[in-house]
């Protein structure tokens, strides 16, 4: 009796469980989202965020969320267009002086902020003083601090001026978000209501923010850029993935960003969600690498380096850790931009030939099949920070260099340890860190010998003397078609040298809820939420608001 | 005790390698190391661990929280209005009251649960009632709190829609009426507050169930049944009465879990309670408020232990008469 | 013996633990693959023959994960215990031998502990201690010690006036001898009971680190780790998460039966 009872307590609990997990029947009744629809504005767009916005000044903040949110209320003078060529934001046009030392913006006549003051010349202004303004809590200010001299001819016209030519001006000019002079002149902008408050002069302006849990933007009717289709972004902040993906499949959400399994194996294995989710991938902005302290041995030996870099096997990587979707690279720079050299290839992957060069490096197998030197083993640590695919990366590394005799071991440790005990102190071995870059070529800060000091980016202590030649140069080259030269050549020094090793450059996965019309497939250059303001939700396809949970 | 909390803590967070400079957004070729510097200097970084302690004693001194580094200048407990008149809300002030309405209504469902299974178990003491109850708590205690949250979440959100996923507003919920808000809000609770429930359901069900046992057993219940009092009043009014005393200094004791809140189920399910906004600051070093929340989290649990204490006084009429000091 | 079999619920405890903890010696031998083994072409595979328990995200076979994650889980519970248990035992015996400052010096410590979150502690710990397995038990270890101080402390309370001990005191005995030798076996049990309970806990707050990141890292595989990996999954490679989540209710269910039942059994109250 009392045996049975316990036995029925076990089914009590488990049954209901394997119900949850095998139930997944579709009780919502099938919408057609493929019909054709026409774009009338109204609707809305919820995504999903894991973090929030610290501060909506994209200056001050430094977090993803932030600049994603700040990105639609404020315009800066250029931008990118979908092919990434520079194109007119605020500015009209732009001209750069003949000794290339000199750049004045033309701005768009009746421009005007959110509360329908006007927007001149005087605010881009007030905006480059205050980022260069040694109060002002930014880490971003290096860049604007090379102008010399900053001017306002007229109301429409601002005018740079560079101590000597610096190429990637332009590229900065696309990222500094104008500010209002007229409401924050007398405001300190390190502690300032307007963070949380913004009044900005782009698609959208903020209608509500409720702490911690949601973000929402409304059409800005005073846009001179035009009124976007949609009329409220809403961004709700969902710190767990998995409970994102469970609010996607309830459509409770509409965009969000989705991990190579659930675009590879979820969605093909579930018809209801292809028939209202579509999945877009586009190759992201930045590449994951393995890094070596070129300052220990053995790895600033050459040998060991290239050694190494034939017995990882990149393809494999790619296949494991982002089940294909993701590119193998040989520069640092996006494949398929101007940047990238198209006439390098990776490393292949040739154990025989990783031995033949590490035995002339010194080092011999011994009787356990372990590589050794002067008695003692070839044998590393690779730390990297807590993030799945790159634990995932480290693995395969690690069982790929066992094979070859190499003792791989693996440490995992959290960001901000991660960066204060290791990366600045150089107290690390081999790491596996991703980069992710802006669309201008210049890495000065990364890869030139000077930049080497703790807390610099150049912490592998790499340094190569036509490289900083290179570096220099590209900075102050104005010229593209030279420009694009001078970098061909820097990335094919840095794959010869290998200093890092190139894994891969993972696409950019999402998930857009098929309500949602006008997304561009495939993606542009510059991604699918390039022309967000252009997208539409059909008014048959509208979530009534307050049924929608 | 709360200097020696703020001491033990202030020293541990400084001990921790990295400070707000070092988030994983601003490791970005783009933001250069001398500015990261000077960001140290404008926050004390740079001075040594016993001055920035210093520093801070004479602002609390001042009941002056501070503000937060990451989320740039929140205040960390209370709202601040500037000469404009625009109100910027204190974090603590925000997240204080969801977690402990939470928390409140999980300890509400705990005690009564508890205390009908507790004392069921206790009257049936070693029959399968009382065996059942005792694996079913348990089984709600071993079970991965975020495992069951998400199948529960899946099963009741995605399949068949009867409740919200995640969050604690509906979209448009300021549309409804003042009760449909309400029920909006309740909806929104029922599963943190039930998966924070059940974890909790052992503990105190057996401690119920321990203390009827005890109490059944002892003279003055033999005396009442003696007297032909019916057994259940004799259970439900005079050893109850005497089994859950205890339980108020238990209530004083998880003053702290109450204001903690837990970093797990609010991440699962979305809700910007206390857990997070810890769980997050620590790993921004946002040391203002990670100071903060221990320096109001200890000077609250020190305030729940005295009420339990004149409570507990209150509740048993030897205490109250002065017969026991 | 014979009080298990009138304790159904703690003999199916003790069962439970010790079917897993003999799952977990013999690993080895009855694991089919190597739990590290990756194997880029069967990524994500159902339950079959080959895999009992279906492959993870890289491939990996989740049956031999699951045994070699139950040694992990299993001896994080045992050392972190150990740890608690006698740093307990230790600032326990002090505060319930000598009373007085002693006391409440360290009474205070406990209640200072006990007012910090946890997880901020290991947290803290986790970030000056280079992370491993190792520090993860330490870590557990050294956040979970206030119960068993504060029950060495009551028991000797009671204990300490009990005419044995005085008898032993007059007789000049050393303090040291009088607490090993009379106190502490008087207060075995309810250290014991606290104990197979704290396994319980320890694996469960490992599970919970995992979930935040912080538990034991990759590529060490632990039940923790394994259920965090399978948490994004739920809803399609169900088996990832499905099986960690029942091994580490199984287990830690038999620690609290185990635990509960010898607390009734060796409680003489329930004697009659």
């Amino acid at each position: 009796m009392k045996k049975n009872c316990l036995f029925s307590n076990f089914i009590a609990i488990f049954i209901p469980l394997i119900f949850i997990i095998s139930c997944s029947k579709d009780t919502s009744e099938v919408i057609d989202y493929n019909g054709k629809f026409k774009n009338i504005s109204g609707g809305n767009l919820i995504n999903a965020m894991a973090g929030e916005p610290s501060n909506l000044i994209a200056m001050i903040a430094g977090d993803s969320a932030s600049s994603a949110i700040a990105g639609n209320i404020f315009n800066s003078l250029l931008k990118y267009d979908e092919n990434l060529n520079y194109a007119p934001d605020l500015a009209e046009s732009w001209q750069i002086s003949n000794d290339q030392k000199t750049i004045s913006f033309k701005l768009k006549k009746g421009l005007q902020w959110a509360d329908g003051k006007p927007l001149t010349s005087a605010d881009v202004l007030f905006t480059w003083k205050l980022i260069t303004n040694p109060n002002t809590r930014t880490p971003y200010a290096s860049d604007y601090q090379l102008v010399k001299k900053a001017s306002t001819p007229d109301s429409l016209t601002f005018k740079v001026t560079y101590e000597s030519s610096y190429a990637p001006a332009l590229d900065t000019w696309t990222s500094l978000h104008i500010l209002p002079k007229h409401i924050l002149k007398d405001e300190d902008i390190n502690n300032t209501f307007f963070s949380r408050k913004p009044t900005g002069s782009s698609f959208y302006k903020l209608d509500e923010w409720i702490s911690g849990q949601q973000v929402t933007l409304k059409a800005n009717d005073k846009s001179v850029l035009g009124v976007p289709l949609i009329n409220k972004l809403i961004s709700r902040i969902i710190p767990d993935t998995s409970s994102q993906f469970l609010e996607l499949t309830a459509d409770n959400i509409d965009v969000m960003n989705i991990n190579p399994i659930q675009y590879q194996r979820v969605f093909p294995a579930r018809k209801d969600l292809r028939q209202k989710i579509a999945l877009y991938k586009e190759l992201g902005n930045g590449y994951t690498y393995l890094g070596f302290n070129l300052k220990k041995t053995p790895f600033n030996d050459i040998r060991v380096r290239q050694a190494l870099n034939y017995a990882i096997d990149k393809d494999e990587v790619i296949k494991g850790v982002l089940l294909g979707l993701g590119e193998p690279i040989s520069s640092p720079y996006k494949p398929g931009t101007r940047w990238n050299n198209p006439n390098l290839s990776p490393y292949p992957y040739k154990p025989s030939k990783a031995l033949v060069l590490l035995q002339e490096a010194g080092f011999k197998k011994n009787d356990a099949g372990i590589l050794m030197k002067n008695g003692k083993p070839l044998k590393f640590e690779i730390i990297t920070n807590q993030n799945k695919q790159r634990e995932m990366t480290a693995v395969v590394i690690q069982k790929r260099l066992q094979e070859i005799g190499v003792e791989v071991s693996i440490r995992v440790i959290e960001w901000a340890s991660f960066v204060n005990r290791f990366i600045k102190t150089g107290d690390f071995d081999v790491v596996v860190l991703g980069w992710s870059l802006s669309l201008d070529p210049d890495q000065y800060n990364i890869w030139h010998s000077s930049q080497q000091g703790p807390g610099q980016f150049n912490f592998l202590g790499y340094s190569n003397k036509n490289v900083d030649k290179l570096l220099e140069l590209g900075r102050k080259e104005l010229n593209v078609s030279k420009r694009e030269k001078i970098y061909h050549e820097f990335s094919k020094y840095l794959l010869e040298d290998s200093p890092i090793i190139y894994l891969y450059a993972g696409y950019a996965l999402s998930a857009v809820h098929k309500r949602v019309k006008g997304v561009k497939n495939p993606a542009p250059p510059a991604g699918i939420y390039h022309n967000n303001y252009d997208w539409f939700v059909p008014k048959p396809l509208r979530r009534s608001e307050i049924s929608a949970r | 005790m709360l200097i020696g909390i703020s001491l033990v803590s202030f020293f541990i967070m400084h001990l921790a390698p990295g400070d707000v400079t070092s988030s994983e957004a601003s490791f970005n070729p783009k933001a250069s190391e001398e500015s990261r510097q000077k960001l140290r200097e404008l926050y004390n970084l740079d001075k040594p661990v016993i001055i920035q302690y210093g520093l801070w004693v004479k602002r609390i001194a001042q009941l002056d929280f501070g503000n937060s580094f990451a989320s740039h200048q929140k205040p960390v407990l209370w709202e601040r209005t500037d000469k404009s008149g625009n109100v910027t809300k204190g974090l603590i002030q925000e997240s204080l009251p969801i977690t402990l309405m939470i928390n409140l209504l999980g300890i509400c469902i705990i005690f009564s649960i508890s205390i009908f299974l507790g004392t069921l178990s206790a009257v049936r003491q070693n029959t399968w009632v009382d065996r059942s109850i005792t694996l079913f708590v348990f089984i709600g205690f071993a079970i991965p709190g975020f495992w069951l949250a998400l199948l529960l979440m899946y099963w009741t959100g995605v399949s068949n829609q009867w409740l919200p996923i995640s969050g604690l507003h509906s979209l448009g919920y300021q549309n409804l009426s003042g009760f449909g808000q309400f029920i909006d809000l309740l909806k929104h609770l029922v599963l943190p507050v039930s998966i924070s429930s059940l974890s909790g359901l052992a503990g105190i069900s057996l401690y119920v169930r321990n203390g009827m046992l005890d109490i059944l057993h002892q003279d003055f219940i033999t005396t009442a049944r003696s007297k032909g009092l019916k057994e259940s009043k004799v259970v439900f009014i005079h050893a109850l009465k005497n089994a859950i005393l205890p339980l108020i200094t238990i209530i004083g004791l998880s003053i702290p879990g109450l204001i903690g809140g837990s970093v797990i189920a609010e991440s699962i399910f979305a809700i910007p309670g206390m857990g997070k906004l810890f769980y997050d600051s620590v790993l921004m070093r946002d040391f203002p408020v990670i100071m903060g929340i221990l320096t109001i989290g200890s000077f609250l649990t020190l305030i729940g232990n005295l009420l339990a204490d004149v409570g507990y006084a209150w509740a048993d009429p030897r205490v109250r008469k002065g017969l026991v000091k | 013996m014979n009080i298990f079999l009138k304790n159904p619920l703690a003999l199916s405890g003790l069962i439970i633990i010790l079917t897993i903890l003999i799952l977990a010696l013999i690993a080895p031998i009855i694991a089919p693959y190597d739990p590290s083994f990756i194997d880029i072409n069967s990524i994500l595979f159902p339950p079959s023959i080959n895999h009992l328990m279906g492959t993870d995200g890289l491939g990996r076979d989740v049956f031999s994960r699951m045994l070699y994650g139950a040694q992990i889980s299993l001896l994080v519970g045992f050392v972190a215990v150990g740890i608690a248990s006698l740093i307990g035992v230790i600032l326990g015996s002090l505060a319930g031998f000598y009373r007085g400052w002693v006391d409440s010096l360290i009474m205070r410590f406990v209640d200072i502990m006990l007012s910090i979150p946890t997880f901020f502690l290991i947290l803290a710990i986790i970030a000056f201690l280079t992370p491993s397995i190792w520090n993860i038990m330490i870590v557990i270890g050294l956040t979970s010690w206030m119960g068993v101080t504060r029950l060495v402390r009551a028991e000797f309370f009671s204990l300490r006036q009990r005419e044995y001990v005085l008898a032993a005191e007059t007789m000049g005995s050393n303090h040291f001898s009088i607490i090993v030798k009379h106190l502490l076996p008087n207060s075995l049990t309810p250290i014991i009971v606290s104990s197979v309970l704290g396994i319980a806990s320890a694996v469960l707050v490992e599970s919970g680190l995992s979930f935040l990141g912080l538990g034991v890292q990759a590529p060490t595989a632990s039940w923790g780790n394994i259920l965090t990996d399978g948490k994004e999954y739920i809803q399609f490679a169900w088996w990832l998460s499905l099986f960690p989540g029942l091994a580490i209710l199984i287990t830690v269910l038999g620690y609290n039966l185990l635990g509960e039942g010898l607390r009734d059994v060796l409680d003489p109250k329930n004697k009659d």
